[in-house]
């Protein structure tokens, strides 16, 4: 037990060789990295990857095709026993199903390490540094690299990088809730109050975080020694939750499954009681099972999540929970920050007020002009102003930078300035430099205002300039007169009204208002060796000149009106929620549309109407502006009552705590809420919504590590385009979907004839897999390159309750007509290719028997020709290949009209989507291949097709495409109608 | 990201189960109405009898298409199949076991020959003519009755010694069994290009396949290589057979035959023996295909 927190400073330094002002030398600090090890966590233990590897073989469909295997490794080992003639095929059978398992399980797993990959790399590429002193420097450090005796110095939302007894502190005040899961913040000071050092308030513990303030504190343990380390509970990762996605798709496997099981099932009591060997039975069982399950949709849904994920990244959406793409598209609420994600994050000069008339100045991100008018003297005597009584500069280096992009010394509003003025006036260093400042009082508290002196840059006129800004109101006291249009003219109390009114109008606007004066002072009474001293204020500070006001507004993106115009027609509602004043809120809120320009708060009804606002009518209201402390007294009913009866709410002056509160409120409603965040108080909130999303640039590391997605350019419209593919993704997945199920009946039905009508096998299981896994696996991908039918964003979010992925409407489609034309359309290919060869359909019916039977080597066909086994065996292959290849030839037609679901292929146009025709041909080549490639291989059952069967289902295929377009027809056209409740998926 | 995880319990999940089958309030079954049930049944009965018409009508297009006198293609039927009579399959194909002294093990296959051998009798071949030519018999009109063309007999008597007049139990007892090879029938095949095919049965010599021959072939007992008595004579098939011209044209056809009959079996050893039929246009060399212009068996005649 370490009893660091009872030392006193000196005893400390001498403990850890080290210094409190100088800190460690590098040497020193690299031996004793040496020894220690770097400042890191080991790795938990994590699952074992076998473990994991072991999962995936289990998931899903797995459990099916390993009863699958272990049944064909049963009914080989039976008929070796028996010793029949060719028992190794289902021995081949069962091989090819568990590798079909393996090979999945192996994809699945692949992917899911790939994904954790990126979050880690997401991790490392944001690495945690810490500010060390070291021989007598400050200087950045990762975090790892510290070692026992570093000083370092920690503030407000750092993580803190190792275990530190603090040596000074200012206000500080950390969050222990990764260690004690309380996230109350606690304070810390020097100050030993504690026997445990768990208690004691002198010590900070690694990987809790800093909330507020500073401190400084010497390292005692790093790594795997710090209190956290010790804490081997820390390795039990995030518990195992469900995404709404990975909902739907266990839904979907059940679904599936279930019909599998309960197919397969039905038909083995149907086949022992039509006295089919309990064997054969088995094995008719394992080809329902493998018809039935889609094997290649579980990797399909995982590769179009992550092709999606990739296409957000791309545009500055990383998501670090593949699932969370999809949580985003049937988001129903978002609760995001005003600062960074609406707006710009930097205050700009919005408003001008002079000759008694207000200016807009424009405040887009990339300004380069003002389009204002700039020919009124006073304009040149403000400008003059701004330009000088102005300690911001620019740093060195960046003159070719854009302006706005320029990185400037100094608070935000003289940064807003600044720029301003660099945009109207050019080189303001320059004018600066020739109007030397001679005294300065900077802005301090007290005062409200700043005031410099200077030279003027005219050789003739030697009087001193005094310029001076501040808050309105006290820089109006300091006057006695104004300019308009140049001209001095007395301060009157009409013109103080003026003053008054657009003082009134800005601020209304939630805009920060400076006023400017100034003062030519007489050379006789001040001559150019007048020793001005601010500390006396040997100058005049009254009587000055007004000259202008300026107003700053930290401006919305200009992007985000029209993100929100979007989430709003996308039934997606936009909670603001800010630390921000009301009125600053509300501005913001209105000029990005959260509150729309004709929709009015109870306060403004109040005010129009004239009536105390208790009177007013809450109903009529459409717009809230909930203040914290208003919040702070809501019962959770109010708050339930807000969040329903207003469309457009903004909460300002609200806590981190009280963002969770909100969330809470939103989920109670059965909204999907997405929460943007970027502080370190912000993740409870993060964590609690359904899905997270950290901001890239000004987002903490607490808030990356709780969030499931990161905004890169902290841009809220990125988020609008996230939903968008997360909607997207959604619909692109139920067509993969119903793309796969279709042909599952037409994998199907062959087992199911076979058994009933006893015909010779129309299609094998390992030609199934075929299909499955080969032909199909492309095509189902590249539906995720589907663009959006038009109405994406114009419709409500999912009911996450009630719009399943797969729904009834679907799989009905899909299984019961789709798929029934298909086989159809196979059969009659099966039928053509025997009656061609000899066998016409009605010598087919109850053959199996004997067509099956070694022992039969002159089996008579329609013709009287006689067929060895071999020759029977041959011909069932072509059939199979026939079956195959009709399949195949619908699946194009069954892919082509899975691009719509509700649109004409023709509005749609059949050539935007490439991936589809890479798709289609993939499709078709691959089956080529199998045919005349693979097509003498004996094992794979296929055989060289004669040409002309390829086209046999076309009229199929063509019925397949009118079909569903009459479908898409009258769905469109009576909406809402019997049809479109049925027929629309 | 929150968990969306609704728990339920099994009770809940029969209720809700329960309230889905049958919701009193909504009146809903299985989450319809009765009337929507009833809708939704007559559209898929109306889409089943459409989609049953269409594929009544793509098979009967299919049988209008099709040549009703030969197929289209004869793809798998390049060379004939070879069968032999008695047929008993074991596990790994033919296998004529017998006991020469046990009449029990060989009336079984002298049954099967005898039953193969009524679609011969004379009475069974008399919608047949007598042929005499040894030449193809083509027939390119139909000049049998009923639009049919007109078939060759064949007559068990061809058979002499293994027609089972003269024998009846065709040499088992004896241990010089006979047997009998048929050829499948192939539409307008043309066997042997002119000349007549004929049959030739040998031991297969095989290390691993046959044993028992080897060991035979290895003492040099030459001097005692298979000796087979055919029938009709030289184990041909005559060429006025073929053509086969199919069911339909020819309804009372029946397969030539060519009897073999081993003289010199040794005992209680298992043999295998291969009949090969060799002729122009028929292959025997096919891996996949045992029974392709040619029968493999094995005979064990023990005493």
């Amino acid at each position: 037990i370490q009893d660091d927190h009872k030392l006193s400073t000196s005893e400390l330094e001498e403990k850890y060789g080290t210094s409190i002002s100088k800190g460690l030398s590098s040497a020193r600090a690299a031996e004793i990295l040496a020894r220690d090890g770097p400042n890191s966590l080991t790795p938990p233990k994590a699952t074992p990857e076998i473990v994991k590897f072991l999962k995936q073989m289990v998931g899903g469909f797995s459990i099916l095709l390993w009863i699958g295997a272990v049944f064909s490794w049963i009914s080989f080992g039976i008929q070796l026993a028996q010793g029949a003639e060719s028992p190794f095929d289902n021995l081949y059978l069962g091989v090819v199903l568990a590798l079909v398992v393996i090979l999945t399980g192996i994809f699945a797993y692949y992917q899911e390490a790939k994904s954790t990959n990126i979050m880690a790399s997401f991790s490392k590429m944001i690495p945690q540094q810490a500010l060390v002193i070291r021989d007598a420097e400050k200087k950045e450090l990762p975090a790892d690299q510290l070692v026992v005796g570093d000083i370092v110095e920690i503030k407000g939302g750092d993580r803190i990088p190792a275990d530190i007894r603090l040596i000074f502190t200012q206000g500080c005040k950390v969050d222990n809730s990764s260690l004690t899961g309380e996230s109350e913040p606690q304070s810390r000071s020097c100050d030993f109050t504690h026997d445990n050092p768990l208690e004691t308030r002198n010590i900070a513990f690694y990987s809790t975080t800093c909330v507020e303030g500073t401190a400084t504190g010497i390292v005692i343990n790093t790594g795997d020694r710090t209190i956290i380390g010790r804490i081997a509970s820390l390795a039990s990762g995030v518990g195992n939750e469900k995404t709404p996605i990975a909902i739907e798709i266990e839904h979907f496997v059940y679904l599936v499954a279930g019909v599998a099981v309960s197919i397969g099932v039905l038909f083995f009591i149907i086949s022992v009681s039509m006295r089919y060997k309990i064997l054969d039975s088995i094995i008719f069982l394992i080809g329902i099972i493998v018809a039935n399950v889609p094997e290649g949709l579980l990797a399909t849904v995982t590769v179009s999540l992550s092709l999606t994920a990739k296409r957000m990244a791309k545009k500055n959406c990383l998501v670090k929970n593949l699932e969370a793409v999809e949580t985003l598209g049937s988001t129903s609420i978002i609760c995001s920050d005003k600062t960074g994600t609406l707006t710009q994050n930097r205050m700009t000069v919005a408003h001008l007020w002079f000759d008694n008339q207000i200016y807009s100045a424009d405040t887009s991100e990339d300004q380069t002009t003002q389009p204002f008018d700039q020919s009124s003297p006073s304009w040149t005597a403000l400008s003059k102003i701004v330009t000088l009584c102005n300690r911001a500069e620019f740093r060195p280096g960046q003159e070719n930078l854009p302006i706005m992009k320029r990185v400037v010394v100094g608070d935000a509003s003289e940064t807003a300035l600044l720029k301003f003025a660099e945009v109207i006036l050019g080189d303001v260093m320059n004018i600066r430099a020739r109007n030397k400042k001679v005294a300065e009082i900077p802005f301090n508290s007290t005062n409200k205002f700043q005031l410099s002196i200077h030279e003027t840059d005219d050789p003739n006129d030697k009087r001193f300039l005094l310029v001076m800004k501040g808050a309105p109101e006290r820089i109006l006291e300091r006057c006695s007169t104004i300019m308009i249009n140049g001209k001095e003219e007395p301060l009157d109390s009409e013109k103080a009204e003026a003053f008054q009114t657009a003082y009134m109008e800005l601020g209304g606007m939630g805009e920060r208002v400076l006023g400017f004066c100034h003062l030519y002072l007489p050379e006789n009474e001040f001559p150019d060796t007048y020793q001005f001293d601010t500390d006396s204020m040997n100058f005049p500070t009254s009587n000055l000149c007004f000259v202008g006001l300026l107003s700053m507004i930290d401006p919305p993106r200009s992007t985000v009106p029209d993100a929100v115009s979007k989430c709003r027609s996308a039934g997606i509602k936009v909670i603001m929620v800010t630390g921000d004043h009301p009125i600053t809120a509300k501005a913001i809120a209105k000029s990005v549309g959260i509150i729309s320009a004709t929709s009015e708060t109870v306060e403004d009804i109040a005010k129009r109407l004239n009536i105390p606002v208790e009177q007013v009518n809450r109903r009529e209201a459409t717009a809230a502006v909930v203040n914290g402390m208003e919040l702070k007294d809501m019962s959770l009913q109010q708050l339930d009552d807000i969040l329903c009866n207003h469309s457009e709410i903004v909460f300002a002056r609200t806590s981190p705590q009280q963002k969770l509160i909100i969330v809470e409120g939103c989920q109670r409603q059965g909204a999907v809420v997405a929460v943007t965040g970027d502080g370190v108080n912000d993740s409870p909130a993060l964590k609690k919504a359904d899905i997270g999303i950290a901001m890239g640039i000004a987002g903490s590391d607490a808030a990356k590590n709780a969030a499931d997605m990161v905004l890169l350019d902290d841009n809220f419209a990125s988020i609008v385009t996230g939903v968008e593919e997360g909607r997207l993704i959604f619909d692109n997945l139920k067509k993969t979907i119903a793309y796969t199920l279709t042909k599952n009946i037409a994998e199907l039905c062959p087992f199911l004839i076979y058994i009933i009508a006893s015909i010779p096998m129309p299609i094998g299981t390992i030609t199934i897999l075929f299909i499955d896994l080969g032909t199909d696996i492309i095509p189902s991908v590249a539906l995720a390159y589907e663009k959006a039918e038009s109405d994406i964003m114009n419709r409500r979010p999912r009911n996450k309750r009630k719009d399943r992925l797969v729904n009834e409407q679907l799989a009905v489609y899909s299984y019961l007509q789709i798929g029934i034309m298909q086989s159809v359309g196979a059969f009659v290919t099966y039928f053509t290719v025997y009656a061609e060869q000899g066998f016409l359909p009605s010598t087919l019916l109850g053959v199996r028997v004997d067509w099956e039977n070694n022992a039969i080597n002159d089996f008579e066909d329609s013709y009287g020709q006689e067929w060895t086994k071999y020759q029977r065996m041959y011909l069932q292959w072509t059939g199979y290949t026939a079956f195959f290849v009709s399949i195949t030839i619908q699946q194009v037609a069954d892919l082509i009209i899975r691009k719509t679901r509700r649109n004409s292929i023709f509005q749609q146009g059949l050539f935007r989507n490439k991936v589809i025709w890479v798709g289609i041909f993939s499709q078709i080549g691959i089956a080529l291949i199998l045919t005349y490639g693979l097509g003498h291989v004996t094992a794979l059952n296929f055989t060289p097709l004669r040409f002309q069967y390829w086209f046999v289902a076309v009229p199929f295929a063509i019925l397949i495409w009118v079909y569903d377009e009459v479908r898409k027809l009258f769905i469109r056209r009576y909406p809402g109608s019997w049809w479109d409740k049925n027929m629309y998926y | 990201m929150a968990t969306l995880n609704e728990k339920k319990t099994c009770s809940e999940r029969m209720e809700n189960f329960r309230r889905f089958v049958w919701n009193p309030e909504t009146k809903l079954f299985m989450g319809r109405t009765l009337i929507n049930w009833v809708w939704i049944s007559l559209y898929y009965l109306a889409f089943y009898v459409v989609m049953s018409g269409l594929f009544a009508l793509s098979i009967y297009s299919l049988m209008r298409t099709v040549n009703p006198y030969e197929p289209d293609y004869q793809d798998q039927l390049k060379s004939p199949g070879v069968t032999l009579r008695p047929d008993v399959y074991g596990d790994r194909g033919l296998q004529i076991y017998y006991n020469v002294s046990d009449n029990k093990t060989w009336e079984g296959l002298v049954t099967t020959l005898r039953t193969f051998l009524t679609a011969y009798t004379p009475a069974a071949q008399r919608p047949n003519i007598n042929c005499t030519s040894d030449t193809y018999f083509i027939q390119d009109t139909f000049d049998g009755p009923n639009k049919t063309k007109l078939s060759c007999k064949f007559i068990s008597d061809m058979l002499q010694n293994c027609s089972g007049i003269t024998d009846p139990t065709f040499g088992f007892p004896e241990g010089k069994p006979c047997f009998i090879i048929k050829m499948n029938r192939i539409i307008k095949f043309f066997p042997g290009n002119g000349t007549a095919p004929r049959v030739d049965c040998t031991y297969v010599v095989s290390v691993r396949a046959n044993r028992a021959a080897f060991l035979l072939y290895k003492q040099g007992d030459e001097t005692r290589p298979l000796e087979v008595d055919y029938y009709p004579v030289n184990g041909t098939f005559n060429l006025h057979y073929f053509p086969y011209y199919g069911k339909k044209s020819q309804p009372s056809y029946s397969n030539p035959l060519v009897a073999v009959k081993f003289l010199n079996i040794t005992r209680n050893v298992e043999l295998k023996i291969v009949c090969k039929i060799i002729g122009a246009g028929i292959t025997f060399d096919n891996v996949h295909d045992p029974y392709e212009g040619k029968v493999e068996f094995k005979l064990k005649i023990e005493d």
